[in-house]
This record gives structure tokens, sequence and C-alpha cells, in this order.
């Protein structure tokens, strides 16, 4: 009896004392400010291999760790600036000349060469992992003891907007042939660059747990512009409703992934820096008649268009959301002025249901039910549609599936209607040509160049123009016409909320890697 | 006994085959492609690159094809690489099974504790005030959706009382102990890293004390009835007939007689806790096992899934072993049988 009541007591103490360091466990995570930054992201981590990565999280944290040759400032991603580089366009914009800035160094202090950008960019190329098409149709050339010259047979005037992608970053290739790397498929330096670094940025990976946590430090021999003022920054695998107590409580200081809900009255020692966000949530209508020979009616698409009150959405989709005018996002050069975007009109809506004769005929909304984006859930979104366009008439069945299923039939050009999203794979009016007939998303929808020769021919004037006054023209025209006879309807462009402590500066949205945190500074 | 307990490891691996087949089967029955599922758009579209992934991970090879191959790596102890985490499934594993089992070995000891005295003082105390309250509270235990007593408790004890410590396994700040078992309390403590291990016993208490919540209504309820069903029988009246004290009646003939059913039911609440545990994990942003089944199933990582299905079939066929052992210990008539 005496033994059990000694275990017992012996529990309650370890429950106490465990329980007391825990308050100060929290409040050390809150205090650290100053030293160590906290950040807390919903992971959608596999790799932080720069060739390799092409996710937001991988993204985030690869830009912290290596650099560019080119860069954007802040959150403005309209124009390309050096940054391990200069350059120069070529008139035809065939030839991208990069001239390396003397005395950059990697962490290991050796300095960064000619040869590191050409070994980083082939590699990227050669192992074919998801950010390989960036660079397709690219020759990389090293021209000089500190020149890189990027060629293509085509006029490639969106590479300046390419190169900042952090999944081209240029990694040090002394370090990373010695581990296994190489610029073909036998490349095998992931699992050494998921456990360390190999770049010039202004942090050092020093630990990586893909499921929980990142733990960053300061790259002492960094000698760039971008000089990070914490000496630790953490990045943590945290679901939303969980970030907003951690950053309430000071556990963390920033946090990324609020809802314009969760972000709604934070105030005191918190700011909340919204906008828009690059993707672009779009519905598409199937153009094969095999495939519904109602949603391949050009009346019914028109119906489509006019029945949806976009304003409407945008209250779904909460503070911060815009209306795309166009496909092209409003944060983005090329994208068309805001008047110029799809508007609500539920007679017309009505008169072209009418005479698209499918009036009482349904249809199947398929979408990726489990998908939220900035708050904006797919499927209440879709909730919403449907209800719109039974105000006009037009018959909506909801097709929900997870999105691993789901994007089976949407790659494969098999759903009538969808709704979809569409994540910029660089900040460039080229990468919206997909939405062109026989596009990447133009063929899902199966939209041929024969279907629409016009729009064809103004995407493919686009996408070589060289004369950027020409080339903007076409990108607006390409959208134009893209609102009045495409189909695609472009929704929404959901908010983005950074939920940050005042002691935090340097806070911006950037479309490409989300947050610079190098960046952030100290108040 | 030995013969007993040799024919029964024949029949749990045999069982253990039988799981990796059926999670192999149910995982492709699932609509959709893995390298779909896991290429970007513009990866997605570019054959080459698709035809690499697949060859990468051998789903170009015939279903029946891929699942000898996984077989054979199976018995050299390689489980494939995870297409989630790029990583090969045994590491993965071999950091979320100790992260899920730290909070739910916690959860079912103080579950068996405190369940099986609650529920011996309710059927002790039947139809009395206490009983009726004991009833209710483990009804209310069972019955709320454990991620909201998860949010609520992270909320209170957390965020507005201040006395616990924020998600995760550890401070933001700390460094995990060096891995030995993957159990951070354990870890720690062999490494003599106190503040460690006062920081990991912290970021441990509201999670497991969430599961102990459930586990507790459960088995109070399940002594409860089990108590009830002994406390009359013909042994107990004679143990009571003979003078001896009723604490002795209680713990040596009553509880040890309503002890099969408690440890069956500990047993299952056990298993359940590996797997089940996903969105308690969420809200405490615990990198368990849940979680990685769940990330796995929802990006049709099939070595992930796989892994993930073999490791619980695997917990779930030890511990009904042990309990199967434990009913000969406790009850004799199961040896004589």
């Amino acid at each position: 009896m005496r033994r059990t009541r000694w275990a017992c007591l012996a529990l309650v103490a370890l429950a106490v004392s465990a329980c007391s360091s825990g308050g100060a466990g929290g409040a050390s995570g809150g205090g650290a400010a100053g030293d160590a930054i906290v950040i807390d992201t919903f992971f959608d981590l596999k790799t932080v291999d720069p060739g390799r990565e092409y996710e937001l999280t991988g993204n985030l944290l690869t830009k912290a760790m290596y650099e560019t040759l080119l860069t954007f400032d802040g959150g403005d991603v309209t124009k390309p600036l050096p940054g391990l580089a200069d350059f120069t366009l070529s008139p035809d914009a065939t030839t991208l000349t990069l001239t390396l800035k003397p005395g950059r160094v990697f962490s290991d202090g050796s300095p960064v060469t000619a040869d590191d950008v050409v070994f980083s960019l082939q590699r990227v190329q050669g192992i074919k992992g998801n950010p390989s098409f960036l660079l397709d149709g690219v020759t990389v050339a090293k021209t000089g003891d500190a020149t890189v010259t990027l060629t293509s047979a085509k006029p490639s005037p969106a590479l300046p907007y390419i190169l900042p992608s952090p999944a081209l970053s240029i990694v040090n290739s002394k370090v990373v042939k010695a581990n296994g790397g190489t610029a073909d498929a036998n490349d095998g330096a992931e699992k050494f660059l998921n456990g360390a670094s190999a770049g010039s940025g202004p942090y050092m990976l020093s630990s990586l747990d893909v499921s929980s946590q990142a733990k960053l430090v300061r790259n002492p021999a960094y000698n760039g512009p971008d000089k990070p003022a914490y000496g630790t920054a953490i990045v943590r695998n945290v679901a939303a409703p969980t970030q907003k107590l951690n950053v309430q409580r000071g556990d963390s200081q920033v946090a990324l992934d609020l809802s314009s809900d969760q972000a709604k009255g934070l105030g005191g020692s918190l700011e909340v820096t919204s906008g828009a966000s690059a993707y672009m949530i779009f519905l598409l209508l199937s153009q094969d008649p095999g495939i519904s020979a109602v949603t391949s009616n050009p009346d019914f698409a028109t119906a489509v268009k006019k029945a949806i009150d976009y304003k409407g959405l945008l209250e779904v989709a909460g503070t911060g959301a815009v209306q795309p005018p166009g496909m092209i996002p409003s944060l983005f050069a090329g994208a068309l002025p805001a008047e110029k975007a799809m508007t609500f009109d539920l007679e017309g809506a009505k008169a072209a249901l009418a005479k698209s004769g499918a009036a009482g005929q349904s249809v199947k909304l398929s979408y990726p039910s489990d998908v939220t984006l900035g708050g904006l859930s797919f499927q209440t979104l879709a909730e919403r549609l449907q209800s719109q366009l039974t105000a006009a008439g037009i018959t909506v069945t909801l097709a929900p599936a997870p999105v691993a299923t789901e994007l089976d039939a949407y790659r494969n050009g098999k759903e009538q209607m969808g709704l979809w999203y569409w994540g910029p794979d660089y900040p460039y009016a080229a990468d919206y040509l997909a939405f062109a007939p026989d596009g990447l998303i133009g063929k899902r929808v199966r939209w041929t160049a024969a279907q629409s020769p016009a729009i064809a021919d103004i995407a493919g004037k686009a996408a070589v123009a060289s004369d950027e006054a020409a080339r903007t023209q076409l990108y607006q025209q390409f959208q134009e016409q893209l609102n009045a006879s495409g189909p695609f309807v472009p929704l929404v462009q959901p908010p983005t909320n950074i939920v940050s402590a005042k002691s935090v500066s340097g806070v911006a949205y950037n479309a490409v890697w989300g947050l610079d945190i190098a960046g952030l500074g100290v108040r | 006994m030995a013969r007993y307990v040799a024919r029964r490891i024949a029949i749990a691996l045999l069982l253990v085959v039988g799981v990796t087949l059926v999670t192999f089967v149910l995982t492709n029955l699932v609509p959709g492609d893995a390298a779909t599922a896991n290429l970007g758009e513009q990866a997605a579209n570019d054959p080459a690159i698709v035809a690499a992934y697949k060859a990468h991970y051998g789903l170009d090879q015939p279903l029946p094809a891929q699942y000898v191959t996984y077989l054979g790596n199976l018995l050299t102890g390689d489980l494939g690489e995870s297409q989630l985490t790029k990583r090969p499934v045994a590491t993965d594993l071999a950091a979320a099974v100790p992260a899920t089992m730290e909070i739910a070995i916690g959860a079912i000891v103080l579950s068996v504790l405190i369940g099986v005295g609650l529920g011996t003082l309710a059927a002790v105390r039947r139809g009395r005030v206490i009983d009726q309250l004991l009833r209710i509270v483990s009804l209310v235990g069972i019955s709320l959706p454990t991620f909201w007593v998860a949010l609520v408790a992270f909320y209170v004890f957390y965020y507005q009382l201040d006395i616990a410590p924020g998600s995760g396994r550890l401070s933001p700040t700390a460094d995990a102990p060096p891995g030995i078992t993957g159990l951070y309390t354990l870890d720690a403590l062999l490494t003599g890293n106190w503040a460690t291990w006062l920081d990991a016993c912290a970021h441990l208490m509201l999670p497991t004390l969430v599961l102990t919540a459930y586990c507790v209504g459960l088995l109070t309820r399940f002594t409860r009835s089990a108590v009830l069903e002994v406390l009359d029988a013909d042994h107990v009246r004679a143990a009571r007939a003979k003078g001896l004290p009723e604490r002795v009646v209680l713990t040596r003939y009553v509880l040890r007689a309503a002890l099969v059913p408690i440890l069956t039911v500990t047993g299952l609440a056990f298993g359940s806790l590996l797997s089940g545990t996903v969105l308690v994990e969420s809200v405490f942003a615990w990198p368990g096992l849940g979680a990685y089944a769940y990330e796995a199933a929802s990006h049709l990582d099939l070595p992930g899934v796989m892994g993930v299905g073999l490791v619980v079939g695997i917990v779930y066929l030890v511990v009904n072993l042990v309990v199967d052992l434990l009913y000969g210990v406790i009850d004799p008539r199961v040896r004589v049988s």
C-alpha cells in the first residue's frame, strides 16, 4: 500500500514539474525573438534540394539558404533585378548574358563561379525533377570566367522572370559533386542537401525534418545585401488553428496560413499583412461534345460566365481576395485592368441559357473537396457556385473528390465542368499561355487551335514577341478574347494573410517564395 | 506453453503477410495515379519525367510483380521509398512511430489506472450518486470528438492559463536528444539531458491527457459492466462468507475475474491510439504515425501507406498476443483449456 502511495506521489510530482516547465517552455519560444524567429506554416515540404524542390515550403526554405542569379525586391514580382549576377537580354530575347558579381562566396568561403552556375542549372535540367521544365529549350554555357550565357532557339522573354525561382538556386558545385551530385538522372545529392545546405544565401541548414521542423542558422560567410537580423530561423509544420494560438501567445512570431476569418480581429501585439495571393481559381468547361454536349455549347459558356456573382464569391473568400480580371492574376505584369473583368448579369445569363437550348440539363461540377487556399475551401466555393448558377436556371450536380484522385480526371480531360486553381510557375504572363487552345490546360478541356484559330494566333505571337509593349498588348488581347469566348472563367484570387509579431519588420508576401525569411528584421 | 506461443507467432507472421496484401490491394483500388498526384502540373505533362518517376518507384511494373518485389524487399527490412518524403519508409516510420508511441503509452497507462479504478468504484456503488455521476462523465468522455477536446484543451491550458507549452514535441529552439529510441523523454533521460527531459514531458502532457480522456471513458464503462457481472458470482459470495475484508474480495476475487474483458478492450484501445490520433496530432503539431498515415494516403504514397499498415498490423498482433498470454496468467481456466 505504501509503495502504491509513493508511486502516485511520484506521478503527481512528474506531472506538476512537467506542467510548470511547460509554461517556461512556452514562454521561451516567444521570448526568443531577437535572436531566433519562429515561423509557423503548414508544410507541403518534400525536399530542400534546390534542383528538385517545387513546393511552397521548399521555396520558402531554399530562398533563405541559396541565392539565384536574378531576384525580386520584396513583394514586387513585376521587375526582375540582379541577384548573384547582372544580366542583359538580347533584343530578340534569345540570349541572356549573365555576369557574376565579384566577391560573392558560398558558406564554406569558396567563391561563386561560372562553373557553379553552369553545373547548378544543368543539374536542374538533367535530373528530370519537378522544376526541370523551367529551363526547357535553354542551353547553358560558360562564356567567360564570370560570364554565363543562356540561349534558346525561340525568343524567351520570360527567362528573366523564371531565373529568380528558388529551384534555380546556385549550389556549390564542388561540395555537391563530392556528395553524389551530377547533372543527369544519376544525381544522388538529394540526401546530402536535405541534411546540409551548399549555397551562398543568408542562412545555412542546421537540421531538417520534412514532417515537422526546419532549423536555419545564420551563414557567417554571407556577404550579400540581405544580411539576416535573426541568428536562427525555425520553420515549423503547424495546422492553421494552432498557428493562430501560437502567434497570439508569442510561441511563434510569424504565422503564414491563417484564413481571413482567423486573422480578423487580431491586433495588439500582432500585425496582419493581407492581400491577394497569386493563385487563380477558375472554372473550366469541357469543349469536347463527347464529354458534355452542354458545356461545349458556346452560349452555355456565356450563360455560366454571366450567372456568376463574382462579388458574392469574394465575400466567401474573405478580406484580401480579389476578382482576377483575366487569366493572369492582378499581381503580374500583363494583367488586364480591373474594369475588364467579367460581370454578373442574371438576365443576360438566362437569355444565353435559353439561346443554348441547354436549359434543364444537368452538368457535373468536379472539384478537389479537400483543397483550401488562403482559408477558402473548394467545397464552400463549389456550393456557392452551385447556388448562383441555379438562380440563373443552370443545373449543376456537385462531384467532390479528394485532390489525389480527382487530379487524374482533371489532367486527362474527363471533367465536364471543373473547379481548379493555377499557381504560378513564374510570375510572368507566358505561364498563362497554358490556357490557350492546345496549351497545357487548353488540352484538358479539349480546346484546340482549330476551334479558336484567332485566340491561338494571338497566343502564339505573344509567346515570342520580343518588344515589351507589343507583347503586353498581345497578352491583353489574349485575355480579353478568353473572357469573351474561352472555356475558362477566372473566379477569384484567394487572400493571403501573414500574421506577425509587431517586433518583426519586413513582412511582405512574395508570389514566388511566399516570404523572404532573411528580409525579416527586428523593430 | 512454448508450443502455444510458437503457434501464435507463426499465425501472426501469416497475418502480417495478409495485412500487406490487403493494404496493397485496397491502395491500388483507389482511383488515381501516384505519378499524377505527386508530380507538378508541368512535370506531369512531360512523358519522360513521368516515365522516369514510374520506373524509379517500380510503378511501371504489373501489380503482381510490384507486390512480389515489395515482399522480397520486406524480407531484407526494406519498406521502400516514400513518394511523399522521398526518404526510406523505414526512416520515416522510425521517427513517426516513437512520437505516437510516446503519447499512446502514457495515455493507455493513465487510462488503465484511472478507468479501472473509477469503473470498479461505479460498480461497487451501483445505483448511487457516484455511479450515476461516473456513468455520465464516462459517456461524455466517449462521446466528445477527440479533436475538439484537443482544441479546447490547447486553448484553455496553453493559450488562456499558460500552464502548458505550445505545439510540437519540444520548444522551438530546443534540440532533439540523440536518437536512441526515438522516445524523447527516454532518450533525454538516457543521455542525462534534464532540461530536454522536462521540456519533452511538458509537451507530452496535454496530448496524452486528451487521449486519456477518451480511453478513460471507455475503460470506466467496460470495467463497470465487467465488475458488475462478477460481483454476485458464487466465488465472490464465498469469499465474503469466509469473512475476508472487502478490499481483498475486490482486488483478489472480483477484479481478477473481471480483468479478461478489460484486458481485451485495453489492447484494442492501444492499437487504435496508434493509427487513430491524426486529428489530435494535427492540433498539437505532433509528427506522429497518424499524421504520416494521413499525408501518405492523401498523396497516394503506396510505400508509405503500406508501411503504416504493416506497423499498425504488427502492433495489433503483438498486443493481441500479449493479451492472450495474459489471459492465461490471470485466468487459470485458460491455461487448463
